[in-house]
């Protein structure tokens, strides 16, 4: 026990810098540094509880990065694009808006309505709903008509800004 | 923080579908037709009272009529 206590002791005196870390004792380390990612639409689970590196979300409250161990948040999503970051590369998605849940843990699940990637989007069809959009937006609609266009303006040019 | 579509008298709900369908609008040829099926929906509905069914409703066309007159209202 003595010479424990003098073991200690010297560990203790040299500077932090030296001490390596193959003599560190403490408790295995299986925390993971990935995030469990479920990303699921009504109609499809497109991420199962898979392990991914980071997350970047468009919550209505700022562009937010989640990466292991965040905080638990809610957060609702504006229509845009969320991207995964995987050890084997970034994926990017277009989702119509929804909730990102931050469980502690490292568990983020999203749940959209829709959901696409990038390249499933046609430039063309964006461009001539947006025309269209605009149409009925500055037209002598009802109030709830030019409410909906102002909503479909948003997320087309949401999703024209990403698809160039 | 008010948004500019709950100021208008739309609900979530309403403001999240309208997204959906611009979204789905916006693929290309074969994966939007796909897709669009599931933006179709056939829902009626009809009121009983003192034992008698009452007129059935379209739900899509009650909501959309329920969303002008809220919206009118200013979304109260």
């Amino acid at each position: 026990m003595n010479s424990l206590r003098i073991a200690r002791a010297a560990i203790r005196a040299r500077p932090a810098l030296l001490r390596a870390p193959v003599q560190r004792r403490g408790y295995a380390e299986a925390v993971s540094d990935k995030i469990k990612l479920s990303l699921s639409l009504p109609h499809q689970a497109v991420y199962k509880s898979q392990d991914v590196v980071q997350v970047n979300i468009p919550a209505e409250s700022g562009e937010m990065g989640v990466l292991a161990n965040h905080v638990p948040s809610i957060e609702q999503l504006k229509p845009g694009v969320v991207e995964i970051i995987e050890e084997s590369g970034n994926k990017q998605f277009f989702l119509s808006g929804g909730f990102a849940v931050v469980q502690p843990n490292s568990v983020l699940s999203i749940n959209a309505v829709e959901g696409f990637p990038l390249e499933d989007f046609s430039a063309e069809a964006v461009r001539s709903q947006i025309a269209e959009a605009q149409k009925v937006a500055s037209g002598s609609g009802s109030e709830q008509e030019i409410a909906e266009a102002k909503i479909e303006l948003e997320v087309l040019e949401t999703l024209q800004a990403h698809l160039k | 923080m008010t948004f500019a579509w709950k100021a208008a008298g739309l609900t979530y709900n309403r403001y999240l579908a309208v997204a959906s369908r611009v979204v789905r609008r916006s693929l290309k040829e074969e994966k939007r037709l796909a897709a669009e099926r599931r933006g179709v929906s056939e829902i009626r509905f009809a009121k009983w009272s003192n034992g008698k069914q009452g007129e059935l409703k379209n739900l899509e066309q009650a909501n959309a009529a329920a969303a002008v007159e809220s919206a009118a209202q200013g979304g109260q």
